[in-house]
C-alpha cells in the first residue's frame, strides 16, 4: 500500500498542499469558489513550529484507532487503497474518533459533505478517487519542494531506516545547497524573533 | 456448531460480523427483545433530532440476511440453562446452543416504575424508546420537555430534543451535570457553558419527586425543591442496570475472564460484562462502544482460533452531539492536578507517580487524542504536561517529535 511521506526538512511552508487539497475537495473543483467559502474543507495543515514546518494530515494508521472507535459506521478502510475514509452521511460528529487520534488529524465543521446542516468530522481521504485511478494525492502533486512523497509504505520505511543508520554512522546527510541556505535564513529569522531584536 | 447470541446490540453484531468475516459457516441465531436490525445506541438520539432512521443501522439494515443469521426478535430471553445449553424466552421458545454469546446490554433504571404507566413518561435507552418518543411528540405537538438525570444519557436526550426545537429543562441531583465524567470544577465549568450555549434550563441539586397526570397523560412534574414544571413529556435517564439476570440471577453484571468467557461455552461482552480496567485493573462495567467492540472481537477470535486475550477496558468517553462543545474525559480524578483554561477551553490532567491518572478536556477535542495515548502508554509526563496543555496551537506532539521549539 502506498502512503504519503513527509520530509519536513524540505518543507518551505508554501501551503501549496493546503490550497490543492481545498480545491480537490471543493464541489466546484475551483480555487476561486473555494476561497472565502466557510464550507471549504482543508484536510492537510502546514504547522509551523519555530523554524521548522510540517504538513500534517491523517496517516491512515493500520490498525486505526479512529476506525475502531466510530460507533456510527462512518469510518472504514478501502480494501483496495488502504485509505481510512469517512462517510459524512453516516457521521454524527460524536468525536469518538477525535478523542483517540494521537495526531489530531480529525476536525469538525459543516462541510459540503454535511447532509443535515450540522458539523461533521472531516479528515484526509488520501484522495481516494485519484489514487485508485492511478494518480497521486492532490497535495503531493502540488508539492514543489519534494517534502511530500507518495510511495510504497514498506519500501519507504525500510529505506528510511537504513538511511538513518547510515547518517548515524557516517554523519548527517547534507540537503541541496539552496535548501540548506533557505533553512539557515529561516533559523536565523526565528532566532532573531526569539531574541526580540 | 450452532451459535446463539442473546442481544442484537453493538457487541453481538460485531461478534457475528467477525465470525462470518473469519469464515465461520455454522448456524447463528440472534435473540432480542426488540424488533430491529442491530442499531447503534450512540446514533439513535439523532433520529429524534430529525435525521433518518436508516442511519442508526450502522452495519446495514439487512444485517441478518447479509450475515446469514436467524433472528428471533421481540421475544426477551428469560433464562440461560448452562447445563443443558438452552436459552429460554418469554414466549416459551427454547433455543439450543453449542456456544452462547451473552450480550444482553443494559436497561434504564426507574426510581418509580409506575410512572411509565402515565402517557408521556419515557426512558431513553433503546430504539423502541426513540420511536415511541418521536410518535408521542408528533401526535401531541409537544413543545417542551423535562429530562430527569444529567448523566451522559440525560444530557444527550436534552440536546437531541433541543435540536428538534423543544424547550428543555434538565433536572439533576448533583451539583453539576455529567458528574461521573467530570470532577467538580470541570463539571461546573461545563454546566455553565452548556447552559449558556444551549439555553437548556438546568436545575441542579434537585430531583423529580412526583408526577402529575391528567386523564392518564402527564401534565406536570413536581421537583424536590417544591417547584412545579408544566410538561407533557418527561424523560427518565437517571441510571441503567445490566441485564444479567437470565444468566446470573442478579443485575450486577457478568464477570468474565481475559478470553471473555463467563462459563463453559458462554462468552459475554458489552454493557453487561464486568471487565478489568486496562490501566488500573479495577473491575467494573465500562459501557462504551470501543470496549464492547474489542470484547466482541476477543470473543470471536477465541471461539474460532482459541487464542488472544482482552487487554482491558478504558473508561474514556466524549460528549459532543448536537453541539460543538465537546467534553472528553478518562481515568480517575485523583492525584496532583495540572489545569489550563482559556475562553471556552478547560483542560485538567491528574498526575500520580508522574503519569497521567485521569484527564478532563472541555470545549475542544484538540490534543485529547495525544493525552489519551500518553495516559494509556503510562508515559512520565510531569516535566512536559504543562506545556502540552497550554501549547498555543495545540501542537505539543509535533514539537516533541521534531525536538524543536522548546523553551530555552
Amino acid at each position: 500500500m502506498k502512503r504519503i511521506f513527509v520530509d519536513y526538512k524540505k518543507c518551505l511552508a508554501c501551503k501549496a498542499c493546503e490550497t490543492a487539497c481545498a480545491v480537490e475537495h471543493h464541489p466546484s473543483g475551483n480555487l476561486y469558489a473555494a476561497l472565502g467559502d466557510r464550507k471549504t474543507q482543508v484536510n492537510v495543515r502546514v504547522l509551523g513550529i519555530e523554524h521548522e514546518a510540517f504538513p500534517l494530515s491523517c496517516r491512515h494508521c493500520d490498525p486505526a484507532d479512529c476506525l475502531n472507535a466510530c460507533p456510527s459506521g462512518a469510518i472504514c478502510r478501502d480494501p483496495e487503497s488502504g485509505a481510512v475514509v469517512l462517510d459524512a452521511s453516516l457521521c454524527k460528529a460524536c468525536a469518538m474518533c477525535a478523542m483517540v487520534c494521537p495526531f489530531d488529524a480529525i476536525s469538525f465543521k459543516q462541510t459540503h459533505r454535511s447532509c443535515y446542516n450540522r458539523d461533521v468530522a472531516y479528515k484526509c481521504d488520501l484522495c481516494n478517487g485519484r489514487i485508485k485511478a492511478g494518480d497521486e494525492p492532490a497535495c503531493v502533486s502540488a508539492c514543489h519542494s519534494g517534502a511530500l512523497v507518495y510511495t510504497e509504505n514498506d519500501a519507504a520505511r525500510t529505506q528510511r531506516a537504513s538511511r538513518s543508520l547510515r547518517s548515524y554512522l557516517l554523519g548527517e546527510e547534507v540537503p541541496p545547497p539552496l535548501l540548506e541556505l533557505f533553512r539557515e535564513l529561516r533559523r536565523k529569522e526565528f532566532a532573531r524573533r526569539r531574541g526580540g531584536l | 456448531m450452532k451459535i446463539v447470541t442473546v442481544g442484537t446490540g453493538m457487541a453481538a453484531a460485531e461478534f457475528v460480523q467477525r465470525l462470518r468475516l473469519d469464515g465461520f459457516r455454522g448456524e447463528i441465531v440472534m435473540c432480542s427483545d426488540e424488533n430491529f436490525a442491530p442499531y447503534s445506541p450512540c446514533v439513535i438520539p439523532f433520529y429524534l433530532a430529525g435525521e433518518p432512521l436508516d442511519t442508526v443501522f450502522w452495519k446495514g439494515k439487512d444485517f441478518y440476511r447479509h450475515y446469514r443469521v436467524t433472528p428471533r426478535l421481540s421475544d426477551p430471553v428469560v433464562e440461560v440453562d448452562a447445563e443443558k445449553r438452552i436459552v429460554r424466552t418469554v414466549a416459551g421458545r427454547a433455543e439450543a446452543y453449542d456456544r452462547l454469546f451473552y450480550a444482553a446490554g443494559a436497561r434504564s433504571w426507574y426510581p418509580c416504575p409506575e410512572w411509565l404507566e402515565t402517557q408521556g413518561v419515557f426512558g431513553f435507552k433503546t430504539l423502541t424508546d426513540m420511536v415511541a418518543i418521536d410518535e408521542y411528540i408528533k401526535e401531541h405537538n409537544i413543545k417542551k420537555g423535562v429530562v430527569f438525570g444529567g448523566g451522559f444519557i440525560g444530557v444527550d436526550a436534552a440536546l437531541a430534543l433541543r435540536h428538534r426545537g423543544l424547550d428543555m429543562t434538565l433536572v439533576h441531583r448533583n451539583n453539576r451535570i455529567l458528574s461521573q465524567m467530570t470532577d467538580k470544577e470541570g463539571g461546573q465549568f461545563a454546566t455553565r457553558k452548556l447552559a449558556r450555549k444551549t439555553g437548556i434550563d438546568i436545575r441542579l441539586k434537585c430531583t423529580v419527586s412526583e408526577i402529575v397526570a391528567d386523564g392518564g397523560q402527564l401534565a406536570a412534574v413536581k421537583l424536590s425543591d417544591n417547584s412545579m414544571i408544566e410538561t407533557r413529556l418527561l424523560i427518565v435517564a437517571i441510571g441503567i442496570s445490566p441485564n444479567s439476570e437470565p444468566l446470573c440471577g442478579h443485575d450486577k453484571g457478568v464477570p468474565v475472564d481475559r478470553q471473555m468467557l463467563a462459563g463453559a461455552g458462554i462468552y459475554t461482552a458489552g454493557d453487561v460484562a464486568v471487565t478489568p480496567h486496562a490501566v488500573t485493573g479495577e473491575t467494573g462495567i465500562y459501557a462504551t462502544y470501543p470496549n464492547a467492540m474489542q470484547q466482541a472481537r476477543t470473543a470471536a477470535r477465541h471461539l474460532l482460533h482459541g487464542d488472544g486475550q482482552y487487554a482491558g477496558s478504558v473508561n474514556t468517553n466524549v460528549l459532543k452531539k448536537h453541539i460543538d462543545f465537546p467534553i472528553v474525559s478518562a481515568g480517575s480524578f485523583t492525584g496532583e492536578t495540572v489545569t489550563w483554561q482559556q475562553g471556552d477551553i478547560w483542560r485538567r490532567v491528574y498526575l500520580e507517580d508522574d503519569m497521567i491518572n485521569g484527564y478532563i478536556i472541555i470545549g475542544d477535542t484538540r490534543i485529547s487524542g495525544y493525552i489519551y495515548q500518553l495516559y494509556l502508554s503510562r508515559k512520565k509526563v510531569d516535566s512536559t504536561i504543562k506545556k502540552v496543555l497550554s501549547a498555543p496551537r495545540h501542537d505539543a506532539y509535533y514539537r516533541h517529535m521534531l525536538g524543536c521549539g522548546q523553551e530555552p
